[in-house]
């Protein structure tokens, strides 16, 4: 079995307890306005072009049989353009680079070899860190996920889940009852916003985070607030509302929207889908979280 | 290269040097108008306030230069007047100088201070003996060496100066001899001249203190503020003779007076903290108001090592250890680095005490893997009780404190590489095979370490390895011959020979740089045979010249040291190793212990010109690695990995050290898990075998330099928003985004 992987960061440090090495997986169901790692949103093998390591040898011209690839002394990023939308995925240009400036967005790896490289720092996890999958969604390489944690857990590491929750539900239980923590996304309390700005209903999301929480799952809530779309009551309430519905909810994060994923995009030859209109200032964020704790059953740990 | 130039050596050798630059202690914001001091840090969270506002205001005042400016107004005495001393022995003339600077040194009690002497010569900042005869110095000082203070508080001085008397009883003392102890005596002497000064005016100025004062440091410490003043006012002496002396374990001297104190009840905790942290403070007064552009003022090797275990194999730590952290994280003072050695039994709490310390940045508390350091000293040669007594010489190399006699030779193992091996400056060599090219680039450096050795040898002696052995005299410096175990028994000084041991350390340099080197010519010529070897040297030798897609090849499609690769891994660790066997066959030539190292402390950069390109990409005058740590800008899979790629080498055959830097953004580390993370970042490289760690936590600036330096800041962790990630991945707006989260310290 292989698994579509963009990335693999050792030295997580906020990804869930301790120390841990994060797998972010490739695919997402959903396609937030706002998404910081548009890489992971696509199933396909997509590319990313960095301008700035470009030496303008004009070694993936050569190489693309598709004309992706092309060389303008004026052109948008200076030198050297790449049009996307002419891209196959067959990767000759990123095997002719010298220079990294081109490179697949993602890897095919086997479980095994991607647990040989989370197990290097085994050392380090200690009694509370490990391995956290994210993405992406990882389930929706669910049999993946779950060789991964199985191989986790044969090995005694504690295993954390990061996901958005739209997902088949028959993959939840053998996943929950291989997964200490859930990191789940709650992305809009607003049934009809949800749609609008990540393309799906939040009904599965919500529907799957109460049967985890039924099946005994420890959960921490996390949601992004952007200004303008979800920085507001009703999805503070409905976010308050929701945690303190769970019994095994063990918190609820904030966070705060920035438009990382513009320049990934623009990397990924799609132009800077950021909106810096989106940022809430730092007292937005800390009277949002004063806003929820006041709404929060108790016992639900502040948010940080 | 010499030992004689400490001039040299003070702008050079500073650890510290390269987080001076990047994590400037002394940007320390004042808030306007206010009388709320707020102490620099790099983390996201003021530093917490444990001490009352005096004492604050008194560190404030040190830190930002008020006393350093001072001593600069009175530089140094004059002996030209003294009757007589042109004609004088060196041992008069000195003993005549250390009298006249003890008589004529400005006295200075500040108001907020908790104990008293200072150095106030100025000249003392630039290492010399700051008595100057017809304008000019007499001799230079003596720094990286950590004296016998714990005797001083355990004996006093009167009972060293009794030492003195017993042993000038020896009817079968030469005359050499003689002179030697007798100007230990007329040390002692003077030191009581300056005492009784102080005496007089605490009586006047400062009478609430006085009575601390009377007893120390000339009869054995009776209580904690006694042992303090004690141990102030002899390093204090030492550094107005000129000396840089470190501290030691300070824990393990005074613990025991403040557990007696506690238990009696005549002193609370908050008391002793204000104490102590009048020692850090006043430790401070070498600071200057305007810092010059080096590698920062103020750092005088006045070394403090805490916890691990004692000669009975008893774990030290104790509320001094906390004091000292304590302290340290409120007032951020680096002037004293602080290197706690940790190992399986260091109590949870403490290592929870260090990450705290660590996350306000600026590298103060790094840390020695004892277990390590235990095996790799016993299997030099020490014995388990003298191992177990480790600190080290103000820097982080390794050494039995009060009794050794320290210097070090650095070298640049990657120049032997480009020049001698494959003659990069000349005419360039030609090998068929890796196996015979690396052979030739361990005679060229078992070569470069034997010379060094000689040299080390004939410097001292005047003589070859392995003759008739006797010491070249040395000039004088009896201040430290005197807190020297082994020179009033020898009755040699310090550094004539005197010492119990005389510790002479080749370090290696650029060792990653020379691995990654040999790394990249493995792969690029003789296995993928992307180019001839001699059409590498000629590449090498016009700088990558029109060759920029396989410099670009070479830079990014191998993996170099640090990331966790075996296979790259492999030749740095070779290199280190086989350096380490080099050096251990010169064992037992000479009673000069000469134990292998690595370093560079700052030299990576002054070396730089006069390297040619490497054949892993970087061009001539890049600033390659520092110590043992990855090139810059060949590491990009973490801290983590670092560390593992770091304790590949085995480093318990680098008996003098090996110290790995690693740079952490606050972000990284904020919050409780932040804390845990840099546990468990510790408990890491305690296991797999690490030496010395030295974590940073930086700031905005240096994310400024990530911004137009990418490539040397791979590894630089930030936490983003839910998440971390380097810094240097992060798009521009993000980087924005991140630096102007720092500079609010939001």
């Amino acid at each position: 079995m292989l698994l579509s992987i963009t990335n693999i960061q050792r030295f997580s440090t906020h990804d869930g307890p301790g120390v841990r090495t994060t797998v972010f997986f490739q695919g997402c169901p959903l396609r937030c306005a706002w998404c910081h790692n548009p890489e992971t949103q696509s199933g396909c093998p997509m590319l990313f072009y960095v301008a700035g390591r470009c030496i303008g040898c004009g070694a993936c011209v050569k190489a693309c049989p598709n004309g992706a690839h092309s060389m303008h002394p004026f052109g948008r990023t200076g030198r050297h353009d790449y049009d996307a939308t002419l891209c196959k995925g067959c990767f000759r240009c990123t095997e002719a680079c010298p220079a990294k400036a081109v490179e697949p967005v993602s890897r095919m790896l086997d479980p095994v070899e991607i647990m040989e490289i989370v197990l290097k720092d085994k050392v380090f996890y200690g009694e509370k860190g490990g391995i956290t999958l994210s993405g992406g969604e990882p389930l929706l390489q669910a049999g993946g996920c779950l060789e991964l944690l199985r191989l986790a857990k044969d090995n005694g590491l504690n295993t954390v889940v990061e996901t958005a929750g739209h997902f088949d539900a028959t993959h939840l239980a053998p996943i929950a009852a291989l997964t200490d923590l859930f990191l789940w996304d709650f992305k809009d309390g607003n049934a009809k916003r949800h749609k609008e700005y990540t393309g799906v209903s939040n009904a599965l999301i919500l529907k799957n985070l109460r049967a985890a929480d039924a099946l005994g799952s420890k959960i921490l809530l996390r949601s992004m607030l952007a200004k303008g779309i979800n920085l507001e009551e009703e999805h503070l309430h409905s976010l308050a509302e929701t945690a303190s519905g769970l019994k095994h909810c063990i918190g609820v994060e904030l966070l705060s929207y920035h438009p990382y994923g513009g320049s990934k995009s623009e990397q990924m030859g799609l132009g800077d889908n950021g909106r810096k209109d989106w940022i809430p200032s730092a007292e937005e964020m800390r009277l949002a979280g004063e806003t929820l704790h006041r709404l929060m059953r108790p016992g639900i740990r502040e948010p940080e | 290269m010499s030992l004689e130039s400490p001039w040299n050596r003070m702008s050079l050798e500073s650890p510290y040097k390269h987080m001076i630059l990047e994590s400037p202690w002394n940007r320390i914001h004042r808030e306007p108008g206010g009388n709320n001091l707020e102490f620099y840090t790099a983390f996201n969270e003021k530093r917490p306030i444990r001490l009352n506002a005096q004492t604050r205001e008194f560190a404030w005042e040190s830190l930002h230069g008020r006393y350093g400016e001072e001593s600069l107004r009175t530089p140094v005495v004059a002996v030209d007047d003294i009757i007589g001393f042109e004609r004088m022995t060196e041992y008069g003339k000195y003993d005549a100088a250390i009298a006249r600077i003890a008589e004529m040194a400005p006295i200075r009690i500040c108001e907020f201070e908790t104990v008293s002497g200072a150095a106030t010569l100025g000249g003392a900042i630039d290492h010399v003996v700051p008595a100057f005869w017809r304008g000019g110095k007499l001799w230079d000082s003596v720094s990286h060496v950590t004296l016998g203070f714990g005797k001083v508080l355990e004996t006093g001085i009167d009972g060293i100066a009794q030492e003195l008397i017993l042993r000038l009883a020896d009817p079968a003392l030469g005359a050499p001899q003689i002179e030697i102890l007798e100007s230990m005596r007329n040390t002692i002497g003077a030191l009581r001249v300056w005492h009784k000064r102080y005496l007089e005016a605490l009586a006047r100025v400062k009478p609430a203190i006085h009575g601390n004062l009377i007893h120390v440091p000339f009869k054995p410490a009776r209580h904690f503020h006694e042992a303090v003043q004690s141990l102030w006012f002899v390093f204090a002496f030492e550094r107005l003779c000129g000396n840089w002396p470190g501290i030691g374990r300070i824990d393990e001297m005074l613990g025991g007076f403040l557990k007696r104190d506690l238990a009696s009840g005549v002193l609370t905790l908050d008391e002793a903290r204000e104490i102590l942290a009048g020692f850090f403070i006043k430790g401070c007064e070498w600071i200057r108001r305007d810092i010059p552009e080096d590698c920062g003022d103020a750092h005088h090797y006045q070394n403090i090592v805490l916890s691990g275990m004692d000669v009975d194999g008893q774990d030290v730590t104790n509320e001094v250890t906390y004091l000292v952290l304590d302290i340290v994280e409120e007032l951020g003072i680096g002037d004293f680095p602080v290197s706690v050695r940790i190992g399986g039994n260091t109590p949870e709490k403490l290592l929870t005490r260090m990450a705290e310390v660590i996350r306000h940045g600026g590298g103060i508390v790094a840390a020695y893997n004892e277990p390590l350091i235990l095996k790799s000293l016993t299997e030099f040669g020490y014995s388990t009780a003298e191992a177990r007594r480790f600190a080290n010489d103000g820097c982080w190399e390794v050494q039995v404190p009060g009794k050794t006699h320290f210097g070090y030779y650095p070298f640049d193992s990657l120049k032997i590489l480009l020049n001698d091996t494959l003659g990069l400056n000349g005419t360039p060599a030609l090998f068929d095979d890796f196996g015979s090219l690396y052979a030739k680039y361990l005679a060229d450096l078992k070569r470069a370490v034997e010379g060094i050795y000689r040299d080390t040898v004939r410097d001292r002696t005047g003589q070859l390895p392995g003759a008739d052995w006797h010491w070249r005299t040395a000039i004088p410096c009896s201040a430290v011959s005197m807190l020297t175990e082994g020179c009033i028994e020898s009755g040699l000084s310090y550094l004539g020979g005197g010492a119990r041991y005389n510790v002479m350390s080749p370090h290696i340099g650029g060792a990653p740089d020379a691995g990654n080197s040999l790394y990249a010519i493995h792969k690029l010529v003789f296995e993928e045979r992307k180019v001839s070897f001699s059409g590498l040297m000629a590449i090498l030798q016009s700088n990558w010249e029109g060759q920029e897609a396989l410099r670009q090849y070479v830079l990014n499609q191998y993996t170099y040291y640090g990331n966790d690769h075996d296979e790259a891994d492999a030749f740095t660790c070779n290199v280190l190793n086989d350096f380490a066997g080099i050096v251990a066959e010169l064992k037992g030539r000479c009673p000069i212990l000469f134990p292998a190292g690595v370093s560079t402390f700052g030299r990576q950069i002054e070396w730089a010109p006069f390297r040619t390109a490497v054949p892993f990409g970087r061009r001539k005058g890049d600033i390659l690695s520092s110590n043992t740590s990855p090139t810059p800008g060949t590491d990009s899979a973490g801290a983590t990995a670092m560390i593992r790629s770091y304790c590949k080498a085995d480093l318990s055959r680098q008996a003098n050290g090996a110290a790995l830097d690693v740079k952490l953004h606050h972000t990284a580390v904020q919050g409780e898990n932040g804390v845990e993370s840099l546990v468990a970042l510790l408990k890491g490289f305690v296991a797999l075998g690490g030496f010395f760690l030295q974590p940073d936590v930086v700031d905005a600036t240096v994310l400024r330099l990530a911004q137009a330096n990418p490539e040397d800041y791979k590894t630089l962790s930030v936490r983003v928003s839910g998440w971390n990630a380097r810094f240097v991945t992060l798009g521009p707006e993000w980087q924005e985004m991140v630096i102007e989260r720092t500079a609010q310290g939001v």
